[in-house]
């Protein structure tokens, strides 16, 4: 049952991807992305180079400390042996060079020379090992910090229909988790690859050098070990990925259970809860200990193959010892490499992986960088105003979200500066799209809308918005102080400013009785505010631009009608001089408004003031009389004539 | 980083990140490791089997290593080249020995950590069954996620790694001296100094490392709150032009961020090679020691020194295993420490025992000079009184805050009085069993929550036994069949999470044939504030009627019609009830209501 469900819900939200992808294209091969990550690490090569350059460096330093310490119990064994008397030579293990220590020379002098050039070697190997991490770290983190702002950037700037249909879990996993993809190709595979090869090489150029025959022993368990490794990755990758769906579901009861809490306990759920709870605790168990009977089958196979090398060494390389083939030195290196070699060859196998999940996380970063911004200024440059009438003319407006489903079907309006207009309506009636159509957040299929006689689109965007002050059904406000909040759209705004602003919206007494007034950071510490001071800030946000016209999306809509009194005091002053389109149900808007039209089905079907609508028959009557008080109540009001008659 | 830009940050951040009030890591404690290791007594065979697992793994590791350079030394000194046959074959038994070793150890192990996780989420997801609203009102609910979530996962990596690797370590750390301090004891204590330099460099570079990763999340976190809200308000963003300004800001956290990353990468990148730089002294040294023994005439062997080369690591490299493990179980200490304190929590109350199971119910409900506050010495409620017969319908009416939603959550029993009574058919609801009370109930809130699932299901969960042919007969009663039919899917439509694919007007219908399948005998509603157009408005207007029809209703009531229609109005005002009386009553005492009534009726004209 729980599984179905999610992979029902597995399949929307596919559908909710490649739908995206459908009206965005951008379906990537593995080989274009491939080249385009290389293209971009070309970008890089300087600190690719360098990355690479001191790998080779400390490889050095780190195969002379351990030939060092080959020859330096070589010269011990030399000494103690029967032949001391014979010169001794120590041979470079790269570099083919020689050297013999004069024979005036005391044994602990040639022991001490010895160790100091091991000891040396191998501070130096340290000195190059920070830098290669510190290096490598300093691109990592130039790349990543490029590619978040960048992505970053083009997300702020793409059209509303992008954001209408991606999730924002999605969105932030680009900006967090896929721009690590994209650097983890540069360096997790191409950098890594190089070096790992580089390191190999130089590994098994040593070995062969002191005996190919026990080299090439020695490397026979590595295929055994690829293979294992390959079925591990297979087998247990998978699984993996389905343990995360598996525990996303213990996740979600829990969170549907805290949220619908009052429900729970309301039905005396408490025992269904539990039980459905533990069935899915008890799924992600069942496959949790399946996952771990193949970990830990896996993981023990590919350390005895691992150590198999040592088992050569010891069998081959023993035999090889005794017959006098190899000397203790060989020994020595060859059991300090192998144990470098095991580590370097899984590293390589991971490549693999690293290469499947940098291409799909890739390929989403490179998705947003490569969606188009389609509403943009004009080429050029837009006309700019420092401040617009306000004049607003829809003309034979046709808007749909969804090919072939027409959401506004024509329609043609005009609202005359520092009017106000509401706007009445059913749910998808069209309303919000309507609104959304002035300050460009969608451009209409067909028609045109001016403001002041111009057509939109020949305006400077940031100019047009700017002039727009908009106000939402339920506002977002940012989790800052209440300063920061009214002064969104204007950083810079004044204290002065901001406080008036919050006067004409009725804000300022209750931002006052705030804890720390306008300091106050929302939502910290649970400080909640109700609906009715979200939507006075909202216009106080929106009114300090001073803007020409002002959109209201329903600010009432999440709002007591007891507490309503409070928005309309603040409405009516934010509208003073300005353009308003307002959309609204209750009565109390409505009858605000010069003008009210009727939106059905995407075309204007009624139009007028209250009382014109009110004296015909019409939807606008309908939804009024709803709210009206009947003759009745108002008589004991002692109001003699309500609503339908005025 | 300086503090400079820190504060340059704060002042112009869209979000400002609040301070970490639980500690990432805790002191180990022995009290809350015992309780936490409480957990593994249901499986004490295993754990101690495991135990025993672990102790022979952490000898094979040196003891394999031990053998090699001892067949080695044997080769040298006799030169019979079977002795590499004799070593080939041992050690590849021992290495099959050791590779089941590691494969039981693993399996128990992490079977181990998963059964005490198992345990520990359904102990929290039942207790969190058992406490009361009021620890939900003042908790949020990411808390109480992260909770099951990353502590337990801390909890498991404690238990599963942390204890048991840090044996593996300490054992072949200890065989490892062993068979040194057994060779030579002299070579021996050229190790000790070193291992001593060894765990300080280790505890001093651990402690600032996992300090510097802490600074790291840190930033992180600021980073994807920041950008969680820009996507969020992207639509203000654009509609106020703030793209420029957002995109500096987001731009310097970024670049504070790959600071703090830098700063730690810089320190592991002295740390990881000081480690290795000691091994390679510690074997420069022996060389030397070695020999000088050796040519002074005695001592010590060249095979001496050769198994101390092969040795060395085995003691050196548990240091820094043992110091991440220790990290790991700080870290999964302070998980401990929130996980009981959640498990700790005593519900506000709890039903008496033997409380009365009441069957059906009449619906009679009666208020007796109830006070009520969430807080102390803030009152809520005061000096409630009022008396509903069966049947009734009481609206509540009054601004934000006055009280309504509270005296609506008493009748379910969310609360307890704090003083006062409150009487359900002449029972006291103290003496009430919880779970009794509300299968007599319907409760229907303002925000109309639905669970992720079909239509047909969320009706459902008010009676997980009603057939499909009862749900429908409940959408049928309420006249509304039509209206869930016509949805997307009919009654299979998919509902999203928190009600989402819905639009509120069906969300309301689904949540009233919801409380109906029930069928309660008191019904509790808490009426959705935003309006729906016309058409449905007027539906769910007939609709309500249907659901209160013959049941004792309190209803925080923001439609007219609802308020008409009532018994009984009761008009609160900050905790009391000011006014009582019907509708037409109400407007006659030309009082608070008929204000309220005048301002919201007839808005537009006054």
């Amino acid at each position: 049952m729980a599984a179905q469900e999610d992979k029902k819900d597995n399949k929307k939200n596919n559908h909710k991807e490649t739908n995206w992808r459908n009206v965005k294209g951008g379906d990537f091969s593995t080989w274009a992305l491939i080249w385009r990550m290389i293209k971009l690490a070309a970008g890089y090569w300087r600190g690719c180079l360098r990355v690479v350059f001191i790998q080779l460096v400390l490889l050095f330093f780190l195969v002379t400390t351990f030939g060092g310490l080959g020859s330096g119990v070589k010269y011990i064994q030399h000494m103690t042996g029967e032949d001391k008397d014979k010169s001794f030579v120590v041979e470079s293990i790269i570099g083919g060079w020689e050297w013999s220590p004069d024979d005036t020379w005391v044994p602990m002098m040639v022991l001490g020379v010895i160790c100091s050039v091991v000891i040396l070697a191998a501070v130096l190997h340290a000195m190059a090992r920070y830098l290669e991490v510190v290096w490598q770290a300093g691109l990592v983190q130039k790349i990543v910090v490029r590619l978040r702002s960048d992505v970053y950037n083009r997300l702020q700037r793409l059209s509303f229909r992008f954001f209408d249909s991606s999730d924002s879990g999605s969105l932030l996993n680009r900006v967090t988790t896929d721009v690590q993809s994209v650097r983890l190709f540069v360096d997790g595979v191409i950098v890594e690859l190089i070096k790992l090869v580089l390191a190999l090489g130089v590994f098994i150029y040593v070995m062969v050098g002191i005996h190919p025959k026990l080299t090439l022993v020695c490397m026979a368990t590595v295929p055994l070990l690829a293979i294992s490794s390959i079925v591990f990755s297979r087998l247990v990758k998978p699984a993996y990925k389905e343990s995360r769906v598996l525990h996303d579901v213990i996740v979600n009861r829990l969170t549907e259970n805290l949220l619908g809490k009052r429900v729970v306990k309301a039905f005396a759920q408490e025992e269904a809860e539990k039980k459905k709870f533990d069935e899915a605790n008890e799924t992600f168990r069942k496959q949790r200990q399946w996952i771990f009977w193949r970990t830990s089958t896996m993981i023990p196979l590919m350390e005895f193959f691992a150590l198999g090398n040592m088992l050569m060494l010891l069998t081959y390389g023993g035999y090889l010892y005794a017959e006098g083939d190899i000397e203790v030195d060989g020994i020595i290196v060859f059991f300090l490499l192998l144990r470098q070699i095991t580590e370097y060859i899984f590293g390589l196998f991971q490549i693999t992986d690293t290469i499947q999940r940098s291409l799909t996380g890739s390929a989403r970063v490179f998705e947003v960088l490569d969606t188009e911004i389609d509403i943009e200024s004009p080429a050029g440059g837009g006309v700019v105003e420092e401040r617009l009438k306000g004049d607003i003319a829809f003309k034979d407006v046709k808007f749909s979200y969804l090919e072939g489903e027409g959401v506004l079907k024509g329609v043609n309006l005009h609202v005359e500066a520092e009017t106000c207009v509401a706007i009445l309506g059913a749910t998808g009636s069209g309303k919000t799209t309507l609104l959304s159509l002035v300050p460009r957040f969608y451009d209409p299929d067909a028609g045109e809308v001016f403001v002041d006689g111009v057509r939109l689109q020949e305006y400077d965007l940031d100019c047009l918005r700017r002039n727009v002050g908009l106000v939402f059904q339920e506002s977002f406000l940012f989790s800052t102080t209440v300063w920061g909040n009214i002064a969104f759209g204007n950083p810079k705004a004044s204290r002065e400013k901001i406080t008036k602003a919050a006067k004409i919206a009725c804000a300022h007494d209750f931002i006052m009785d705030l804890p720390k007034g306008y300091d106050t950071i929302i939502g910290e510490n649970g400080m909640t505010l109700s609906g009715g001071q979200r939507q006075r800030l909202a216009i106080a946000r929106a009114v300090l631009l001073e803007p020409a016209i002002l959109l209201l999306d329903d600010p009432t809509a999440a709002i007591d009608p007891e507490t309503e009194q409070e928005i309309l005091e603040a409405m009516d002053q934010a509208m003073l001089g300005r353009t308003t389109l307002v959309i609204a149900h209750r009565l109390s808007t409505l009858r605000r408004a010069d003008r009210v039209i009727v939106l059905e089905d995407g075309k204007i079907v009624e139009e007028g003031t209250h009382e014109e609508l009110m004296a015909s028959s019409g939807h606008y009557r309908k939804a009024a009389e709803l709210q009206i008080a009947d003759a009745r109540s108002l008589a004991l009001l002692g109001i003699e004539d309500g609503g339908s008659g005025q | 980083m300086s503090q400079a830009s820190q504060g340059k940050i704060n002042n112009l951040s869209l979000t400002h990140v609040e301070k970490r009030k639980d500690a990432k890591q805790k002191p180990l404690d022995m009290k809350l490791m015992k309780r936490l290791f409480g957990y593994t007594s249901p499986y004490r065979k295993k754990c101690n089997l495991l135990i025993v697992m672990t102790l022979l793994r952490s000898f094979m590791k040196p003891g394999m290593v031990f053998w090699m350079a001892y067949v080695l030394n044997k080769l040298s000194m006799t030169g019979d080249s079977s002795w590499a046959w004799t070593g080939g074959i041992v050690f590849f038994a021992l290495m099959v020995f050791r590779g089941v070793l590691f494969h039981f150890r693993k399996r128990w192990a992490d079977e181990l950590g998963e059964a005490v996780v198992y345990d520990l989420r359904k102990q929290i997801f039942a207790h969190l069954q058992d406490l009361t609203m009021s620890y939900f009102d003042k908790t949020k609910v990411g808390w109480i996620i992260s909770r099951v979530n990353s502590d337990t996962e801390n909890l498991r990596r404690g238990i599963q790694e942390s204890f048991f690797v840090t044996i593996v370590m300490g054992g072949q750390m200890l065989f490892a001296a062993i068979a040194m301090l057994f060779i030579s004891p002299k070579m021996f204590l050229l190790l000790l100094p070193l291992a001593l330099v060894l765990i300080g460099i280790t505890y001093f570079f651990r402690t600032r490392l996992s300090s510097l990763w802490r600074s790291v999340q840190d930033s992180f976190s600021r980073v994807t709150a920041t950008l969680a809200e820009s996507i969020a308000g992207i639509r203000i963003t654009q509609g106020f032009v703030r793209q420029d300004v957002n995109a500096e800001i987001f731009s310097d956290l970024v670049s504070d961020h790959a600071t703090y990353h830098l700063q730690a990468e810089r320190m592991a990148g002295i740390y990881f090679p000081m480690l290795n730089l000691n091994s390679q002294l510690f074997r420069a040294l022996l060389v030397m020691v070695g020999g000088y023994m050796i040519f002074e005439g005695g001592g010590t062997n060249i095979s001496e020194v050769l198994l101390f080369i092969f040795l060395s690591d085995q003691f050196f490299a548990p240091i820094d295993a043992i110091g991440r493990q220790y990290n790991t179980a700080l870290t999964a200490m302070a998980g401990a420490e929130r996980v009981f304190n959640l498990l700790d929590r005593e519900p506000d109350f709890v039903d008496a025992d033997g409380a009365l199971k009441i069957g059906d119910i009449k619906g009679d409900v009666e208020f007796r000079n109830l006070d009520f506050s969430y807080i102390e010495d803030k009152p809520v409620l005061k000096k409630i009184s009022f008396k509903v017969s069966a049947g009734q319908t009481v609206a509540l009416v009054g601004h934000t805050g006055s009280g309504k939603t509270t005296t609506i959550s008493l009748v379910s029993k969310f609360y307890l009085p704090t003083a006062g009574e409150l009487f359900i058919d002449g029972h006291e609801i103290r003496a009430i069993d919880s779970a009794s009370l509300h299968e007599q109930m319907g409760i229907v809130l303002q925000n109309n929550f639905l669970f992720k699932g079909s239509v047909m299901e969320n009706i459902r969960s008010a009676r997980p036994e009603a057939s499909d042919e009862e749900v429908m007969k409940s959408a049928k009663d309420l006249d509304v069949l039509d209206l869930i039919q016509g949805m997307s899917d009919g009654f299979e439509t998919q509902v999203g999470e928190g009600g989402g694919n819905l639009s509120l007007g069906q969300r309301q219908i689904v949540c009233f044939a919801r409380a109906m399948l029930a069928d309660p005998k008191i019904m509790v509603l808490d009426e959705a504030t935003s309006s729906v157009d016309s058409m449905t408005e007027r539906r769910i207007q007939v609709a309500l009627e249907k659901l209160l029809e013959g049941r004792t209703s309190f209803v925080v009531a923001h439609r007219l019609s609802t308020i008409k229609d009532a018994d009984l109005v009761l008009v609160f005002s900050e905790g009391e009830i000011v006014e009582r009386g019907t509708h037409e009553e109400l407007l006659v005492q030309r009082g608070t209501y008929a204000g309220l009534y005048r301002q919201f009726a007839v808005a537009g004209e006054v």
